[in-house]
């Protein structure tokens, strides 16, 4: 691994401050850093250690109420605090369960929320500097359109990357409307705030596929607001892998629906394990309000969710797998 | 060998105080010296006389990862027949070294373990790692000091294999007083003595090495340097000389010598170096040590004492380990058994399924499942290890 500086600011401005340098990464749980530091995927400068801000402020490790039902959950929060919280299994099940469906227990205990949906791909030529890879060095290439390309993105690709986006957790978020909050460095002590909608925070390829969120360099992620929605209680977060546990997904399915007199009135739809970015599908939704919950709706909601998907010479059976995922969480979720 | 000469303040004045002293050369009386050990007994090396003594001095740069030298060095005097009865004067430093390491049995063979303390400036080998050994008379008859040919059992084994007895009858047929002093002892002692020079002198010097590296530092990006990191494991305070990048896995096994938590893949896909951390189960080859400082840090060495057991006793997740052969060849087990210690306390379900869930992050390659998690569920449904035991 590189030599780098490490430091561990006691306030946001401070870290906000440290972040402005060239070169820098801010480390929480490390579980996706540190092992691209070993691999020397990522070479940072500079690492800076955003746990300590926690001890100042507790609401950035932990999961507060917003105005009207929602959660705001704290940025540094272990993914396993949120897993297990109550109020995140009674009002929005697939969030917990996308969480509990990814990792491992010691992974979840230190992996934060932030850093989870700020994840870099599984791409094996991602992870290894031997390959080109436009992702890690813009201009190179993209060795997964030709190589062994199993376990890519069908949705959202360009002829420039097709590496899928691994977060489960981020899949859910999509789905549930969540936004992120974020503080950005400024004239102004502690910086000033934005926020972003999570279907909007990660970015597609195209010709630029190392950009992967809007995120600008040095900003920080403080909370991810998950605003009320009743329906969500009954929503399902199906994972489909190669072993039973511990893998990252071929295809998921993020799926709440709300089915009043038969009839489905609103439907949220994500799919994950499929897409370079996390798949929401408003087509799907469409596809499914108005009509009744039966098999054939759901059906017709996978095809219209997987239009348009493109397979490469390993992956093709991911378009029928994605949309029987789809299927099988819409029916368990209204069974 | 060397004409034997006078110490300075036996005989002789000490007027050359100008000078530095040089390291004494074999044949040489040892320097006098008292000094007060750990437990606080006062100790000169007049009083030792009559039996070798074996002076190792580690430098000034201390790690404690050279326990694990000090480990072999107690298995070998175990190993050699007759030897029993080494001790441990004087340990310096922290950390494990704390603990006598020798069992308090005879005194054949004091060993006296220094710092670079006044002591090694009267042995003229301040700041740098040294091992002496002196004879019943009290004159240096074996030393390694930097500088020295490097001490290999070739150059050891000609003074004493040429010379040595295997029992003490034997002895009594050398023709002098002074041959007789390269007997069964004089051999264990000079034997230890290439022991600890190849051993703990080498770490030593490497250790010099990175000392020397950080006090020409002017031209080293302050990225490169170790800093002080104070880990709190297994309920002691660890300081150890850290760059930001070493894992808290490595800082464990290779700075602190406590090699409990294994490295399997290193990359947080096999569970082996699971440690708790505040109580929480995690992989320790994924986090860096400077982050985890000024929390609780158990390794599988502690595990037992948060369960209140005290002395050899096991926890109870330990035993039901072994009451259900949750292992076989034994590598992931520390990470097994301290992923399931904390998975007892995490909020699943009564199931096995729901144990083989919690525990998917610990791969076995032997395939033990079943008895591992026959062995989390014994704990948690609080099956008792007794009638288990009782039933082998």
């Amino acid at each position: 691994m590189k030599p780098f500086d490490y430091t561990a600011p006691g306030t946001i401005a401070d870290a906000l401050r440290a972040g402005a340098a060239p070169n820098t990464r801010f480390i929480v749980g490390g579980t996706n850093l540190v092992d691209l530091m070993k691999l020397e995927v990522e070479t940072p400068a500079h690492v800076v250690d955003l746990n300590p801000l926690a001890e100042a402020d507790r609401t950035l490790a932990t999961i507060s109420e917003m105005p009207g039902g929602g959660l705001r959950i704290g940025a540094l929060a272990p993914m396993s605090d949120v897993a297990w919280d109550p109020r995140v299994k009674e009002r929005y099940p697939m969030l917990s369960q996308s969480l509990l469906l990814a990792a491992s227990g010691q992974l979840r205990n230190m992996a934060s929320m932030g850093g989870n949906i700020l994840q870099r791909t599984r791409c094996p030529y991602f992870r290894d500097t031997a390959m080109p890879c436009n992702k890690r060095e813009p201009g190179t290439g993209c060795s997964a359109l030709r190589g062994f390309n199993r376990s890519h993105a069908i949705l959202g690709t360009s002829e420039h990357c097709i590496a899928t986006n691994p977060s489960d957790l981020a899949v859910a978020l999509a789905a549930l409307d969540a936004t992120v909050r974020v503080r950005t460095g400024g004239t102004t002590a502690g910086g000033a705030e934005r926020t972003i909608a999570m279907t909007d925070f990660h970015v597609l390829p195209g010709t630029h596929p190392e950009r992967e969120t809007v995120l600008r360099a040095g900003e920080i992620i403080t909370a991810i607001e998950v605003p009320a929605l009743p329906f969500a209680r009954r929503s399902l977060y199906l994972k489909v892998r190669d072993r039973a546990s511990y893998a990252f997904a071929l295809a998921s399915a993020a799926v709440a629906l709300d089915v009043a007199n038969g009839r489905i009135r609103a439907s949220r739809v994500a799919l994950g394990g499929v897409g370079t970015k996390p798949w929401r599908s408003l087509a799907a939704e469409r596809a499914l309000v108005g009509r009744a919950p039966t098999a054939a709706t759901f059906r017709s909601a996978a095809n219209a969710a997987l239009q348009g998907a493109v397979a490469h010479k390993d992956n093709a059976f991911k378009v029928e797998l994605a949309k029987r995922t789809l299927v099988r969480a819409l029916t368990e979720v209204v069974a | 060998m060397n004409t034997p000469s006078t110490p300075c303040g036996i005989g002789r004045a000490c007027d050359d105080v100008s000078d530095p002293p040089r390291a004494p050369d074999v044949g040489a009386y040892a320097p006098h010296f008292e000094l007060t050990d750990r437990a606080g007994h006062q100790i000169s090396l007049s009083e030792l006389r009559g039996s070798p003594v074996l002076l190792a001095f580690h430098g000034a740069h201390w790690d404690p990862a050279w326990s694990e030298s000090v480990r072999a060095y107690n298995r070998l005097i175990a190993d050699l027949p007759g030897a029993a009865g080494a001790r441990l004067l004087s340990i310096a430093g922290e950390g494990t070294w704390q603990s006598p390491l020798f069992e308090d049995g005879a005194l054949d063979l004091p060993v006296v373990c220094l710092d670079g303390g006044p002591v090694a400036e009267q042995y003229g080998v301040a700041g740098v790692a040294a091992v002496f050994v002196v004879d019943s008379d009290g004159r240096i008859s074996w030393r390694h000091v930097p500088g020295d040919a490097s001490p290999t059992p070739n150059a050891v084994a000609p003074v004493g294999a040429s010379t040595v007895s295997s029992d003490d009858a034997a002895d009594a047929n050398e023709p002098s007083a002074t041959s007789r002093e390269w007997t069964r002892r004089r051999f264990v002692a000079t034997t230890l003595a290439a022991a600890v020079a190849l051993a703990f002198a080498r770490r030593a010097a490497r250790a010099e090495e990175i000392a020397r590296s950080i006090g020409g530092s002017a031209a080293t990006s302050s990225s490169e340097l170790a800093s002080a990191v104070r880990l709190r494991v297994n309920g002691r305070d660890l300081t150890l000389e850290l760059e930001p990048r070493v894992t808290l896995l490595d800082a464990l096994r290779e700075y602190a010598g406590i090699t409990g938590p294994k490295k399997g893949c290193d990359h947080g896909q096999c569970g082996a170096c699971t440690v708790h951390v505040n109580g929480r189960r995690i992989l320790s080859c994924l986090t860096f040590a400077v982050m985890q400082q000024g929390k609780e840090i158990t390794t599988i060495e502690g595990l037992a004492a948060t369960a209140g057991a005290s002395g050899d006793a096991l926890h109870p997740m330990q035993q039901a380990f072994i009451d259900h052969d949750g292992f076989q060849c034994g590598y992931c087990t520390s990470g097994q058994i301290m992923s399931a210690s904390a998975v007892v306390r995490e909020p699943w379900g009564p199931a096995d399924d729901d144990v083989r869930e919690a525990m998917s992050g610990n791969i076995c390659r032997c395939g033990a499942y079943p008895g591992i998690v026959a062995a989390i569920q014994q704990v948690r449904k609080g099956t008792s290890t007794d009638s288990n035991r009782g039933r082998r």
